[in-house]
């Protein structure tokens, strides 16, 4: 609302800058990681599968970001946990699920922070 | 991070190298060593720029010193010539020196340890020797690179200038070299239309502490065709930035001006703690 107020008031065109954002984030994660954008789509899958393993998860939620945090690229992967998976092997105690309700409150997306790339 | 800010404290009264660099070209290495050196050299520091572009000299025009030059970075490397004999000081101020780079020799006519050889003859005379860099990655750039404490990497607000700075910065934290940015050639105007990307985008995409934020400035051209440092210039915006920058890099705390927060709209909202 505010910013088609704004647009109106101060005539703003298109927001190019949007597109440049966009862009870059593209290139510059193909550029840090050295990986093609299929390498990367085959990564986001295959991570997917192995935390599916043990997690049900909301796959839309999914999301792997790359971040430079001083003198390093960090891979932020988010994947946000449904409810424990029944009978599998990843030990610690807590809530012991039979895995029924399917839309369990889903927790707050936990952030998985892994490997300097 | 700064460890030698008052220079004159140092506790091994040896200068602080900095090394300017961008990976892409065109985006103001050159003209950001001059008018740093030259605001620096204003502040009382003793300053030697280094023009380590073999082949491709400007920083002599950049500065007008092209008529003086006898010797250049590659005889000091050589043994050519003594140090002393290679720099040429300044018409403007006795603080601010030049060595010039060779403009008849190949890039890779002088190595690294050659240039750290060169940096050693001069760190006892001057509080900072800034380095300008080839474009690319170059031999140019790691010979650049080689004896530097930090680097200010320079780039413009535009997808490709970013790109290559982004890897620039990569390949100076792996040789240990922390940089600072300095953004070039903003236009505020476009920034608040939406058409530009603004300080923050820079900083949130590169992640790398901002030096200093220079706008698009007429006067620049108007320094370059005289030859005379733009911080001469007390009435030009891109002077007066690189005067802050000055005093930012001897440590004062000078914050970065927000001229790139938005329209007097998404302002005047925030102040009211509207989300816009």
């Amino acid at each position: 609302m505010f910013n088609a107020l704004r647009k109106r008031l101060f005539g703003e065109s298109s927001e190019s800058k949007s597109a440049a954002k966009s862009r870059l984030h593209f290139v510059l994660v193909q550029d840090r990681t050295g990986l093609t954008n299929d390498e990367m789509a085959g990564f986001r899958e295959e991570m997917v599968k192995v935390i599916e393993k043990y997690f049900v998860i909301d796959k839309e939620g999914f999301d792997v970001k790359y971040h430079r945090i001083e003198d390093h690229t960090t891979l932020l992967i988010n994947s946000p946990v449904i409810v424990r998976r029944a009978g599998s092997a990843a030990s610690s105690a807590s809530r012991q699920t039979a895995a029924p309700a399917p839309k369990a409150p889903s927790e707050q997306p936990e952030e998985a922070v892994a490997s300097n790339v | 991070m700064n460890s030698r800010n008052s220079a004159s404290g140092s506790s091994k009264d040896l200068g602080e190298v900095i090394v300017i660099t961008s990976g892409k070209g065109g985006v103001g290495k050159t003209t950001t060593t001059a008018s740093l050196g030259a605001a620096l050299a204003l502040r009382g520091k003793r300053v030697l720029v280094v023009d380590a572009d073999i082949g491709l000299r400007n920083l002599d025009v950049i500065l007008g010193l092209e008529n003086r030059i006898v010797f250049n970075v590659v005889d000091v490397a050589k043994k050519i010539c003594k140090p002393s004999q290679a720099i040429i000081k300044s018409k403007r101020s006795n603080n601010l020196y030049l060595l010039p780079a060779s403009q008849t020799d190949d890039k890779d006519v002088i190595d690294e340890a050659e240039i750290r050889f060169v940096l050693e003859q001069f760190r006892r005379e001057f509080h900072y020797i800034l380095v300008d860099s080839p474009a690319g990655i170059e031999q140019g750039f790691r010979n650049a690179c080689a004896g530097a404490e930090s680097a200010i990497v320079v780039t413009t607000p535009e997808v490709s200038a970013i790109r290559d700075a982004d890897r620039v910065v990569g390949l100076l934290s792996s040789k240990g070299i922390e940089a600072r940015l300095i953004i070039n050639r903003i236009d505020f105007d476009m920034v608040r239309r939406g058409d530009m990307l603004s300080v923050k985008d820079v900083q949130d995409i590169l992640g790398v502490e901002i030096l200093g934020v220079i706008e698009r400035d007429e006067q620049i051209i108007v320094a370059a065709n005289t030859g005379e440092p733009v911080v001469y210039n007390p009435k030009s915006k891109a002077g007066q930035a690189f005067t802050r920058i000055a005093g930012r890099v001897c440590g004062e705390q000078i914050a970065i001006p927000n001229f790139g927060g938005g329209s007097i709209w998404s302002r005047l909202t925030r102040r009211l703690g509207v989300a816009t």
